[in-house]
């Protein structure tokens, strides 16, 4: 008897430590619900034991089908107790439990009662459980009462059934439409809330009528709305308005900017906020209309409250990208929020201050950055790192200073994100502003004397090596570049002594001193060292002596590896020593891996019978062992390029076919992979019939039957063509599918004797000038376009007719060359008026071409383009002009 | 949408947790960020003192309340002031519902009522706690309230 009692003095003491749900176990739970069935309801005891499984419910814990059924037929039983508060957790746990549909049955009818009970409360949350776990076929039965219930004169349950409608617009829109009227009415009611959910359902409801729209912000800007969170909406529905109807505003002042201009003096710190907002967003924003919504925002710049100060910040940091003019009012108060508590403020004020400071006050700012930067997170620095950078580009003249900062904390503690961030920043300083070069050198060179990173060692060795040879005093950098190979691991020993040579490359002054340090890396204990120390001094030649090196030893050294790694990796990996060596030409250039449409068979091999290679090749390279594999493909040649898969057949016909071409100099090759979706059937000897009576340069050459084809194991035949070498004929193939069919028995599996010949009709393939080409990326597309030179350069414009809008016709002429767009410029922005796009491929015959695309639009979306090709051979720069011209 | 209430004790252990329209998969994410969220700003920070941070498209409210630690979640329209409303009535409800700050163990205590306050907060269904108080005790709000 004691027990009870002292337990109840532990509790006491430490509060803290001991939870009342200590050691809870479901299956206890379980048995202690069983007090649900009790003839006499104890409701307090009840209520605990729903909270016990409320708790369970939260922790993650899942019961199963039939301990859910057990628990949730229990809770029915419940409805009979009058007691308030064990009927609202009988509500809340209902919609935990979430039942399935065979179980809702059992409940509804209680429900139901307590929809159309006169206790408005039980009305409230019986509608709100009832929308929660219904289910469409229900939903009609109870509509009627759902109406009635949004006008209701009680606002808990007109609140209770306006946001089971919002809820209920994801799963059956088209019974939440039907009561429109009603909700028309409940958003002039007196009641805030309600007023604040009927808004939100009715815009939900029409928010693809824009007309609709117009008309409900029409009436509402002009009435009064009482909640403040009403207001928000209408704020946002206004600009929505706004955004919609930009086009007409070039006459004059923008339709309902007096209504945001005006909420800007609301009581309500969330309505200001929003206006503010909404202001700063609309498209093309003038000074003007501006300045108000900046002037409250920076009074919330110096609230108490961090909220406000964290969303007025960003507000102005979003503004400071656009109107960094307009915002420099704010730069005072913007300044004393550097040191706020909160650190996603005071980065995002720095930032802000970093867009909008001008070039006298980079110095001052760059000193308060100092001390703010030893207290906030990585993440953070790397945000002020990328906006000092890009502020350096704006103000080159600053770069000395900006440059210090960098290579200050650049010898600070820091993660490698953190420090990767400054490295490229000053990589790029380098790059872009001439005058930095030197000292930005210096500043890497100190830093690998101390680097942990060997990835930055190394990259950082690499850049040396392209740019340090080009500067006044060459010598100077020798000394941090050997220190690596008496101080490093293996990986960056290697990358010095690759440097090393680059500098021995270019200066030929130094040649002989080079000469002597890479002697000396022939002794490391590395093997990959050693090797590129063997590797450079020959081909620098070994005497050392002041020569000029040979423009073909440069590229070896300078050159990039125009091929992709993971291709080079993978050739590696199927290259079999034999007499013949590796040839790096063999490599495919094409980056993009394929993934082929087909199902893999589950499980299921094919029976024998010597049939095709297993499983279909996932990539190009297996593409190109599965051709050299069929003896009569061999004397093709080297495969070109092999297109993605393209679906001749519907989605879940009898037989699945899809076909890659595969484009050789002389030849193509149509691999049809074939499925044959039905258990009962067994294809044999299947062929493709092809015609090309449109496709006049092409004569069928050969054709692999597939000998046998089971139910869903995926199988090729083959058929090719010859077509005139190195020409890029185009024609279009129409295809039939012929097999002999054996029916199957399901039991057995066996096949029987006799087939029946049949045919089956597939859609039509084309073969189209972008085949012949492969998609190829360039990282830096203007070297490329510089170094590749004007001789075999063609202009020509071209007028692409009228097109929905730009984007449309870009797509368009990329996916007829077939080419690989580069720097993202395959991406438009929305309405604008001209576009440039820059393309890289390689053209059939190993020719590297480059193409710059110029759109415009005009008034009636008539796109005009002018089209720039350079390439390695003019005549494949005309090819790609008859292209176009032809598209 | 509000996407996620998540209320934690101070050893990041999950006392409560609120899900709107986020695929189960990624609540485990939620968890561990907001989770982590807390462990590295809510040391010594002051009761109720509100904090703020915003993670790709989303934005989070978190606050300490007594022993418990609050996180919300949202996108779009809830954003940091709206979602700042909510922390208001989620803290001020808990508050009323324990009767003052709640160290862990208050809070467990009355558990059963959390869960119908935060059942009639919902996705901002109700605003006010004596509203919410008396909502979930089932009675009508008063009228002066309405």
């Amino acid at each position: 008897m004691a027990q009870p009692y002292l337990k109840k003095d532990d509790d006491h003491d430490d509060e803290a430590d001991y939870s009342p749900f200590l050691g809870i176990e479901k299956g206890a739970v379980l048995q202690e619900a069983r007090v649900f069935n009790d003839p006499q309801l104890d409701p307090r005891r009840c209520s605990q034991v729903i909270t016990k499984l409320l708790y369970l419910l939260n922790q993650g814990e899942t019961f199963t089908k039939v301990e859910a059924t057990e628990v949730f037929f229990a809770v029915t039983k419940l409805f009979q107790s009058r007691d308030l508060g064990l009927r609202r957790m009988v509500y809340v746990i209902i919609k935990e439990l979430s039942p399935s549909a065979d179980e809702v049955i059992i409940v509804t009818s209680s429900l139901m009662k307590d929809m159309t009970s006169k206790t408005d409360m039980y009305r409230a949350n019986a509608i709100r459980v009832l929308c929660r776990i219904t289910d469409g076929t229900l939903l009609t039965q109870i509509e009627r009462y759902l109406k009635q219930a949004i006008v209701d004169k009680n606002p808990v349950v007109a609140s209770a059934a306006l946001v089971s409608g919002i809820h209920l617009l994801q799963t059956n829109p088209e019974i939440v439409k039907r009561w429109s009227n009603e909700v028309q009415e409940a958003v002039q009611s007196r009641a805030a809330l309600v007023q604040f959910h009927a808004l939100a359902l009715l815009h939900q409801i029409r928010q693809n009528d824009r007309l609709a729209v117009n008309k409900l912000v029409s009436s509402l800007t002009r009435g009064s709305v009482r909640s403040p969170l009403a207001q928000c909406l209408l704020i946002r529905y206004t600009s929505q308005v706004i955004r919609e109807s930009a086009s007409n505003t070039q006459t004059g002042d923008r339709p309902f900017y007096d209504f945001l201009e005006g909420c800007l003096r609301h009581k309500a710190e969330m309505v200001i906020f929003e206006a503010a907002r909404a202001i700063t967003e609309l498209n093309g924003v003038t000074n003007r209309e501006l300045t108000p919504a900046i002037t409250v925002l920076q009074l919330f710049l110096s609230s108490t409250k961090p909220v406000l100060r964290f969303a007025a910040v960003r507000t102005l940091n979003k503004v400071a990208m656009t109107h960094p003019i307009a915002v420099t009012n704010c730069n005072i108060d913007m300044e004393s929020l550097i040191s706020d508590q909160n650190r996603s403020i005071a980065t995002l004020a720095i930032t802000t201050l970093l867009k909008t400071g001008n070039e006298s006050s980079v110095d001052r700012l760059m000193k308060q950055i100092t001390t703010f930067m030893s207290d906030i997170a990585d993440e953070f620095k790397i945000v002020v790192i990328e906006a000092i950078r890009s502020l350096c580009l704006k103000f080159p003249l600053k770069h000395r200073s900006l440059m210090n900062f960098l290579s200050n904390i650049l010898r600070e503690e820091g993660g490698f994100e953190y420090k990767k961030a400054i490295v490229d920043s000053i990589v790029i300083l380098i790059r872009d502003i001439p005058e930095a070069k030197e000292s930005g050198l210096l500043h890497l060179c100190e830093f690998i004397e101390d680097c942990e990173f060997t990835y930055l060692s190394t990259q950082i060795l690499h850049f040396l090596g392209i740019e340090g040879p080009k500067t006044s005093d060459p010598s100077k950098y020798i000394r941090y570049i050997y220190n690596r190979v008496h101080l490093e691991n293996a990986t960056v020993r290697a990358g010095a002594v690759s440097t090393l040579a680059k500098f021995g490359a270019m200066v030929d002054s130094l040649k002989p001193r080079i000469f002597v340090l890479l002697r000396r890396c022939l002794f490391d204990t590395d093997d990959e060292v050693r090797d590129r120390a063997t590797l450079y001094l020959n081909t620098l030649g070994t005497d050392g002596a002041v020569v000029e090196t040979g423009e073909d030893v440069k590229e070896f050294l300078f050159g990039s590896l125009d091929i992709p790694l993971v291709n080079l990796e993978r050739s590696l990996k199927n290259y079999e020593p034999s007499e013949e060596s590796f040839d790096i030409n063999s490599v495919p250039k094409e980056v993009k891996i394929q993934p082929l449409a087909e199902k893999k068979a589950p499980g299921k091999k094919p029976t024998g019978l010597g049939g095709p290679p297993p499983g279909p090749p996932s990539t190009i390279d297996a593409y190109e062992k599965l051709l050299s594999s069929i003896p009569e493909f061999t004397n093709f040649g080297k495969l070109f390029k092999s297109s993605a898969p393209v679906e001749l057949t519907e989605a879940e016909t009898e037989y699945a076919v899809s076909v890659v071409k595969h484009i050789f100099d002389g030849h193509v090759v149509f691999q049809y992979n074939c499925t044959n979706t039905i258990p009962e059937q067994l294809l044999e000897n299947v062929t493709v019939i092809v015609d090309a009576s449109e496709a006049e340069e092409f004569a069928e050459v050969a054709s692999k039957p597939l000998r046998s084809l089971p139910y869903d194991s995926p199988g090729q035949t083959f058929v090719a063509f010859e077509k005139p070498e190195g020409v890029p004929a185009v024609g279009k193939f129409s295809n039939m599918l012929r097999f002999i069919v054996k029916e199957v028995d399901p039991s057995t599996g066996e096949a029987e004797d006799d087939g029946v010949e049949d045919e089956y009709q597939l859609e039509e393939l084309e073969v189209v000038a972008a085949d012949y080409m492969l998609k190829v990326g360039v990282s830096n597309f203007r070297n490329a376009w510089e170094s590749m030179g004007p001789d075999c350069e063609r202009v020509d414009e071209y007028g692409l007719g009228p097109r929905e809008n730009l984007a449309e016709a870009v797509n368009a002429v990329i996916n007829l060359l077939g080419m690989q767009p580069c720097e993202g410029t395959e991406v438009v922005p929305s309405n604008s008026r001209s576009h440039t796009c820059l393309l890289s491929g390689v053209y059939i015959g190993n020719v590297k071409v480059l193409v710059r695309l110029q759109f415009g639009i005009d008034g009636p979306k008539d796109v005009a383009m002018k089209l720039a090709v350079r390439s390695e051979d003019e005549a494949v720069s005309d090819v790609i002009h008859e292209i176009v011209a032809s598209g | 949408m509000l996407l996620t209430i998540l209320i934690s004790n101070f050893a990041g252990h999950i006392l409560l947790e609120r899900f709107n329209g986020v695929p189960s998969e990624e609540r485990l994410h939620w968890r561990t960020v907001l989770v982590k969220l807390g462990a590295d700003n809510l040391k010594g920070a002051r009761n109720e003192e509100l904090f703020v941070s915003s993670q790709k498209s989303v934005h989070i409210v978190f606050t300490m309340l007594g022993g418990v630690c609050i996180y919300i979640v949202g996108k779009d329209e809830y954003d940091e002031l709206a979602l700042t409303e909510v922390m208001f009535v989620i803290t001020s409800s808990i508050k009323d519902a324990c009767g003052k700050s709640p160290s862990e163990r208050l809070f467990l205590d009355k558990y059963g009522k959390i869960c119908l306050c935060l059942d009639e907060i919902g996705i901002l269904e109700n605003t006010e706690k004596d509203r919410i108080r008396r909502l979930i005790g089932l009675k009508p709000p008063n009228p002066t309230e309405i």
